[in-house]
């Protein structure tokens, strides 16, 4: 096997944008990649519920891989319409499908994109810029595989306990709970008015507050509504959103938050709570 | 142009699309999208790769993502077994008038695109933007219907012939209205 090969099929054609691919690589990779079956998908899902402690993330996978099938991307039906192939399932595993999708989008409502989780990720992110060289991981492969988990940890924690060391601040937000606090975050009644509130209570925080004061985390749409084809009994095919309920009202997750120091939060709640419809009031183009 | 910006053209397209007959499903805003963007240069700034049906934009999915997250388009389900739709929503009429003048800027382009692409079907928007893709990345020195025919192996030669055809009639029609509205 070539290495162009196990790029093509570990990247997919979404992130290996430059490398041309036929049918056949695309299918192959989207087997790996892929939204709605991609093997790397089913896998973390299923493991990360597991090492979380949630159930969210549980779904019939033997089924679902039992059930699939290389079909036609077209409905029957469509006159001269396409024949090229895509990755789908059996009617049979038409369940174990939107158990997968469900699982997909409660680990993102409820794990993934959990408020918390997702400050505690910017802390670490500011720590590391602060801490490793030139503010980044090497990219010499030896070097970038030394640094693991422990080293990380260990560095953390001695910052925390070193006020002179690089990266004591966000180091001292990990370790002693001294994390950021949710000002603000996406809801549909503000979204209705603008659909970018939030960027806009950010902007306003960060000219209120100072800009080391304000964090800000956002997460839209970025899989789309997944649509694969499903074979019928009667050997016809049909889109998976003509023949499941569930799929076709499943919500694309979305998530705006708007995090501030403690030390600011109740004077940043007051300020938002007199100011927020000033700020989200749309601005008609000039 | 902003994202939101470039969601107004995008349900500005998707109504102009479904008033002319076309079905709106994820495939046929593709690749109207695909040639508002490199035919008629109405600056998108989606990335482009083949892909499903010909070229296609993950960053076009995401955008598509966000606009039904944010409430802007929606799917409406066709009957068994056809594909859903999108469709615009009673929140995009708001949006479109926040941002009329930038609809008025890209308005010809957009029904240049409705008009010629808006009765396609899928295998026809797939060999025609297919064609496209070809004439502008390269492949010059070959012959563009037998490269569509290696691309897309499910398209035969003749009808890749025909395709190439019909791409170029497009191609001439389409730079005479850039000509016309001066962005040539």
């Amino acid at each position: 096997m070539r290495i162009e090969d196990i790029i093509k099929l570990a990247l997919g054609p979404g992130k290996a944008s430059d490398l041309d691919f036929t049918t056949w690589e695309a299918l192959l990779s989207e087997i790996i990649t892929g939204d709605a079956f991609g093997v790397d998908r089913m896998d973390y899902l299923l493991r990360d519920s597991y090492h979380s402690g949630v159930v969210y993330g549980k779904f019939d996978h033997f089924r679902l891989i039992d059930t699939m099938r290389i079909l036609p991307q077209s409905p029957s039906g469509c006159e001269n319409d396409s024949d090229e192939p895509a990755l789908g399932v059996d009617t049979g595993g038409l369940q174990s499908a939107e158990a997968l999708l469900l699982a997909r989008y409660f680990m993102y409502s409820q794990v993934y994109f959990h408020r918390v989780r997702r400050i505690y990720d910017i802390h670490l992110k500011d720590f590391l810029k602060t801490w490793l060289e030139n503010g980044a991981f090497s990219i010499n492969a030896d070097e970038h595989l030394r640094m693991t988990d422990n080293e990380i940890t260990k560095a953390i924690l001695e910052a925390s306990r070193d006020p002179a060391s690089r990266g004591h601040d966000a180091a001292v937000r990990l370790t002693a709970h001294q994390h950021f606090r949710l000002l603000y975050q996406r809801n549909p009644y503000d979204v209705k008015i603008n659909p970018e509130a939030a960027i806009l209570i950010y902007e306003a925080a960060k000219d209120q507050f100072g800009e080391e004061n304000v964090r800000y985390d956002s997460y839209s749409g970025k899989s789309g509504i997944t649509e694969f084809p499903v074979r019928l009994d009667d050997g016809r095919i049909a889109s998976s959103i003509s023949v499941s309920n569930v799929l076709k009202d499943l919500p694309v997750p979305a998530f705006d938050y708007i995090f501030v120091d403690p030390v600011i939060l109740s004077e940043a709640q007051e300020w938002l709570e007199k100011r927020r419809e000033n700020i989200i009031s749309p601005a008609q183009e000039e | 142009m902003t994202r939101l910006q470039k969601t107004a053209v995008l349900t500005k397209l998707v109504e102009r699309l479904r008033e002319r007959g076309s079905w709106s499903g994820e495939t046929h805003i593709q690749k109207a999208v695909y040639f508002l963007q490199e035919l008629l240069k109405v600056p998108l700034e989606f990335n482009f790769i083949l892909y499903k049906h010909g070229p296609f934009s993950f960053d076009l999915r995401e955008e598509l993502g966000a606009a039904y997250a944010d409430g802007l388009l929606k799917l409406k389900a066709q009957p068994l077994p056809y594909g859903p739709s999108i469709v615009s929503t009673p929140e995009t009429g708001d949006l479109q008038s926040r941002f009329s003048k930038t609809l008025r800027i890209y308005e010809r382009q957009i029904d240049f695109v409705a008009d010629r692409l808006g009765v396609k079907k899928v295998s026809e928007l797939e060999g025609l933007a297919t064609a496209l893709y070809i004439k502008f990345n390269g492949a010059e020195a070959g012959d563009p219907a037998q490269e569509l025919h290696r691309l897309k192996p499910h398209i035969t030669v003749k009808q890749a012939e025909s395709f190439v055809d019909e791409l170029e009639l497009l191609l001439e029609e389409g730079i005479g209205l850039l000509s016309e509205i001066g962005s040539v």
